[in-house]
């Protein structure tokens, strides 16, 4: 009796809770100001890239540090399309593909290795891409960059510039969140698990982990060409410094401050990749770098789970610490801590 | 325990998008989006009648905040000073302090365009930011939004161009006007010679060739027998030296900004025994910082391209002009240093340059400051070299365009009148 | 001839500079299984404080082995207040520490000595010599040298002493560590000190070079964890070899093979892990990691 309670609860609760969100997301760029609006724009663009992240790297175990390569790569074919006046619905497609397949490519060759080497040649493809884009400069316009205005409101829809590019981060990013969602949360994102977790296990269930990498990357990819176009959208310029490896880095710690496997943990890495920078030069522009590690630091200290944790964080606090509770801190771990592992699986459908 | 876990998810979601709407909305502009409301007479956001912000946005960390740092410095020096004095006298009547806002951008052009579009509201204009992407990445929606990105340190052609940039203007030379007066100091030598030329792989490095080439076109007496590039991340460019040492040229043109690896050149062609004489660009040719580590004296000759006053040079502590600029540094900008690089001079003319627009401006509006910043013509910055000046009115050229090309002396540069 | 004698001696020296800190990391690595992605970082502070130290008066050997000191007493510190908390948890995120760390000891270093190049002196003179053709510096020799010796006592720490047994043990198993009686926090301290003491001295013998700014080793940390995937990471000797393959053959592509030429040099070292890898996993001289399933 009590279930059957809950469960209508939670019905209504959830459907009040979504209802909140999608009026407060069709409204929000009307009432902010411009400001804020770029702000939240930019904070959807880098929420996507670190959703592609996730993908791989939370869902999957494979560690990507490449995927500013991809958005990179989204963001110039997006700049070319649209100054050689191509359909904008075709720039948004190849902007996607191309990333895509190269992903496809770089993973088909890759996904043999073992764990750290993939690593290394994810780092190549942002070190290797950044000279490249300069001398590939017919295509990038080189090191110079390339503007492209093109999301500029049109007249019909009476709205300013920062509003109709939040829309467009708005319905494209959510788009790919809920589409991403729904495959982390089927018998992919299941897969996905079953081969971070132990690879060896996932073979002998017929679960191929050398496939399911492959795709696991080439959807990080595909989402990362959807990072690129959102970029061109909300910054309308992109250059070889776009995709520099200090980015894929941020892009990385941004992942796992928000949360890694987390779909909301993404939301919250990309709102720490765009607001950190801008808040460390409201305290003391001279010293951003020393404040964002300071802050990078202190999250993961007090929730070493990311942001996304902190509800669960609050509970444990709330329930009190009780003997055998493994939110011990501060010891020398002699005995495998096996909370941490099963916390993590409990979020993993998020 | 699963419905108190979505219940709490959701809250929490809903919960995080308040506080962000929250935040976003703390920070919120006078104005509508898009529109500048400039009438004849309202002011521009920015200027009161007391005092005037000025916007910077520019590398303060990374591999680039060296510079930096120094095209904040040298400008906050000058208007500190001249603050302490009294404020800035507008063409308007009112005096006015001025403030600066800078904001650090890494060097990254998503994030220029952050600072630029949060400074926008606050500030009259944008200057003396360092770096060719990041002042494009805003520099159309600067045009955009009618707000002046104005002598900003970077020598990339467009932002010179009135037709392509009509709210923009330049102050450092262009790249290509500095490789070509040191290709016409060489292409005017009665001997012929042979060019080796490094650069670095950017819109820098490439400007600096192009001008170059452009002035030794048609000179028989000159050939360029090698040419190479190098990426500004690299720790050394010891294989490119030994290529271009086994060509033997006797001119080395180099088109580098990166300090440690001009002086491990310097001393790497040394080592190898090739003695050519070399070219260096304005923002890496500093005698204290980079030729006396160097040991450029073992060179036949050193020259660089200057339209400013060097302050690592022994003579520019003892001057007047360059005593009291480090003294202002030092305790206005928080600078105690001797500054190694060039751009905290540059910087301090850039201040000395507005402070004339200023003096000429007669409406607090941003299209006023636009007209009068197009008027300068003749003026002598302080910390100048003889002979050079600042001239806004010549379109297609930064604010200077006219450069001098000096030879090192073994302690500082004199003008170099013919090669040799 | 002349050329590709240079080419190859100019290679081992900026091999050497890599190398220097792939030994640093490979330490951290066998002592405590984690990536040290602020390793390069730690080694530029550690400079800074030579730096200071020479600022008072200090003469440089001196002022180094101070550094060193301190720099001990910093990674074991960093190691027992900071990283304890992220060993035993998911690796991405001790991953991302270390990258905190980096930025914060990155910023700390532009704010107390400013983002300007400072001059450090070097510990051996400025001269060079001849040898096959070629030129090569009494610095790049020192440097080699040095990496040379301590690659070699790294190598005998490892497989000839109990210290680095227990610290292997520490790092393979840290229960059975502690229940054989291992002090697993304080080997844990000790391995991270030591790896800073290494950070340090590469930190002074590249800093003459590279002069001493907060991004200094920047780029050298990606070359140096490329030869620490590609020599295997177990293996100091196969780093430093891995370090040196990297320095030499990045130096010939560029000058030899036009269609990577200079801007693409870079593409060399991961080229060749690819290559490795595919054909020998666990790096050329890494032992295979076996794990039961």
């Amino acid at each position: 009796m009590a279930q059957a309670a809950g469960l209508k609860n939670n019905k209504w609760v959830r459907l009040a809770g979504i209802l909140i969100v999608v009026v407060l997301l069709a409204v929000a760029p009307l009432i902010l100001p411009e400001f804020a609006n770029q702000t939240v724009a930019r904070i959807g663009v880098f929420a996507v890239a670190v959703l592609g992240l996730n993908v791989v790297m939370g869902y999957t175990g494979q560690v990507s540090l490449g995927q500013i390569f991809f958005v990179g790569v989204g963001a110039y074919v997006t700049a070319y399309g649209v100054n050689n006046d191509w359909n904008i619905v075709l720039v948004f497609l190849l902007a996607i593909l191309i990333p895509g397949i190269a992903g496809l490519l770089v993973a088909l060759a890759a996904a043999r290795l073992g764990g750290l080497a993939i690593a290394m040649v994810t780092i190549a493809l942002p070190i290797v891409g950044v000279p490249l884009a300069k001398r590939l400069s017919e295509f990038t316009g080189g090191s110079q960059g390339t503007s492209a205005r093109f999301s500029d409101a049109p007249e019909w829809t009476g709205l300013f510039d920062d509003q109709w590019q939040l829309y467009i981060v708005i319905v494209i990013g959510a788009a790919t969140f809920l589409l991403t969602r729904n495959l982390v949360r089927g018998k992919y994102g299941r897969a996905f698990g079953i081969v971070k977790s132990n690879e060896a296990v996932a073979s002998s269930m017929g679960i191929s982990p050398y496939r399911y990498k492959v795709l696991a990357f080439t959807i990080a990819s595909l989402i990362g060409g959807v990072a690129g176009f959102l970029y061109m959208v909300v910054v309308q310029y992109t250059s070889p410094e776009t995709m520099s490896f200090g980015h894929s880095i941020t892009l990385l710690a941004s992942m796992v401050i928000g949360g890694a496997g987390s779909i909301i943990g993404s939301l919250l890495g990309g709102a720490y990749y765009v607001l950190a920078p801008q808040l460390t030069n409201l305290i003391d522009p001279n010293l951003t770098a020393a404040l964002q590690g300071a802050i990078l630091l202190l999250i993961l200290f007090v929730l070493p789970g990311g942001l996304v944790s902190l509800p669960r964080l609050w509970r444990r606090k709330r329930r009190g610490a009780r003997p055998g509770d493994p939110a011990q801190t501060g010891t020398v771990p002699t005995s495998p801590p096996p909370a941490p592992q099963n916390t993590q699986s409990e979020e993993r459908g998020t | 325990m699963s419905t108190l876990r979505k219940k709490a998810r959701i809250t929490s979601v809903v919960a995080g998008i308040g506080i962000v709407a929250v935040l976003a909305a703390g920070c919120s502009r006078g104005g509508g989006g898009g529109d500048s409301s400039d009438g004849p007479a309202d002011a521009s956001p920015g200027i009161t009648d007391t005092s005037i912000t000025l916007g910077i946005t520019t590398p303060l960390s990374g591999a680039t905040a060296g510079p930096g740092t120094c095209t904040v410095a040298g400008i906050t020096a000058y208007f500190g000073a001249k603050n302490a004095e009294g404020g800035i006298e507008f063409g308007d009547g009112k005096t006015r302090e001025v403030k600066i806002n800078a904001l650090d951008d890494a060097y990254d052009p998503q994030k220029a365009l952050a600072n630029f579009q949060q400074l926008e509201g606050e500030a009259f204009l944008m200057t003396s930011g360092l770096g060719t992407p990041t002042n494009r990445a805003y520099r159309e929606a600067a045009i955009a939004d009618e707000v002046p990105q104005v002598l900003i340190q970077t020598g990339d052609p467009i932002f010179s161009n009135t037709e392509e940039s009509p709210w923009q203007l330049g102050f450092v030379p262009i790249y290509q006007n500095e490789g070509a007066a040191f290709g016409e100091l060489l292409a005017s030598s009665t001997e012929d010679h042979k060019v080796a030329i490094l650069s670095q792989n950017d819109d820098y490095g490439e400007g600096y060739v192009e001008g170059f080439k452009e002035a030794i076109e048609g000179a028989d007496n000159i050939e360029i027998v090698d040419e190479l590039t190098y990426e500004a991340t690299d720790t050394d460019v010891n294989a490119q030296l030994t290529e271009l040492a086994a060509t033997d040229a006797d001119v080395f043109f180099n088109a580098m900004s990166i300090t440690p690896l001009v002086i491990s050149s310097l001393l790497k062609t040394q080592e190898l025994g090739w003695l050519p004489s070399w070219f260096l660009p304005s923002n890496t040719s500093s005698p204290g910082a980079i030729l006396t580590p160097g040991n450029a004296v073992a060179f036949p000759g050193i020259y660089t391209v200057a339209f400013a006053q060097s302050a690592s040079a022994p003579t520019f502590a003892e001057s007047e002009e360059g005593a009291a600029f480090l003294s202002n540094l030092a305790e206005y900008a928080d600078y105690p240093d001797v500054p190694a690089f060039p751009h905290c001079v540059w910087s301090y003319q850039i201040g000395a340059t507005l402070e004339q627009v200023f003096a000429k401006m007669t409406e607090p509006t941003r299209d006023d400051f636009m007209e009068q910043l197009r008027t300068i013509k003749g003026f002598t910055a302080p910390l100048m070299l003889e002979g050079a000046s600042i001239d806004t009115t010549e379109d297609g050229q930064p604010a200077i365009s006219g450069v001098t090309v000096q030879k090192y002396n073994g302690k500082g540069y004199a003008t170099a009148e013919t090669f040799g | 001839m002349g050329t590709f004698v240079q080419l190859v001696i100019d290679g081992l020296s900026a091999g050497s500079i890599y190398a220097a800190l792939a030994l640093a990391i490979v330490l951290v690595n066998q002592a405590t299984g984690l990536i040290n992605f602020a390793q390069g970082g730690m080694a530029v502070l550690s400079a800074y404080i030579a730096y200071a130290f020479l600022q008072l008066g200090l003469p440089l050997i001196v002022a180094i082995l101070a550094a060193i000191v301190a720099s001990f007493a910093l990674g074991a510190f960093i190691e027992r207040f900071l990283m304890r908390r992220f060993e035993r948890g998911e690796p991405d995120t001790a991953i991302v520490v270390t990258v905190g760390l980096l930025t914060l000891i990155t910023g700390i270093c532009g704010w107390i000595w400013s983002y300007n190049n400072l001059q450090f002196p070097s510990l051996f003179p400025l001269d060079s010599i001849n040898f096959l053709g070629a030129v090569v510096s009494v610095r790049s020799i020192g440097t080699t040298l040095v990496i040379i010796g301590i690659m070699l006592l790294l190598q005998l720490l490892f497989l000839r002493t109990k210290l680095g047994l227990a610290l292997r043990a520490v790092a393979s198993n840290p229960q059975s560590a502690s229940f054989s009686g291992l002090p697993v926090g304080r080997l844990l301290m000790a391995g991270w000190g030591l790896a800073a003491v290494l950070g340090a001295v590469a930190g002074a013998l590249i800093a003459p070079q590279l002069t001493l700014t907060p991004g200094m080793m920047d780029t050298a940390l990606v070359y140096a964890l490329a030869a620490v995937i590609l020599g295997g990471m177990s293996s100091p000797i196969g780093v430093v070899i891995a370090a040196w393959a990297i320095g030499i053959l990045e130096n010939l592509a560029a000058v030899y093979v036009p269609f990577i030429g200079y801007d693409l040099k870079i593409a060399v070292p991961f080229i060749l892990i690819f290559v490795v890898l595919i054909l020998r996993p666990q790096g050329l001289f890494g032992r295979k990691d076996v794990v039961r399933v």
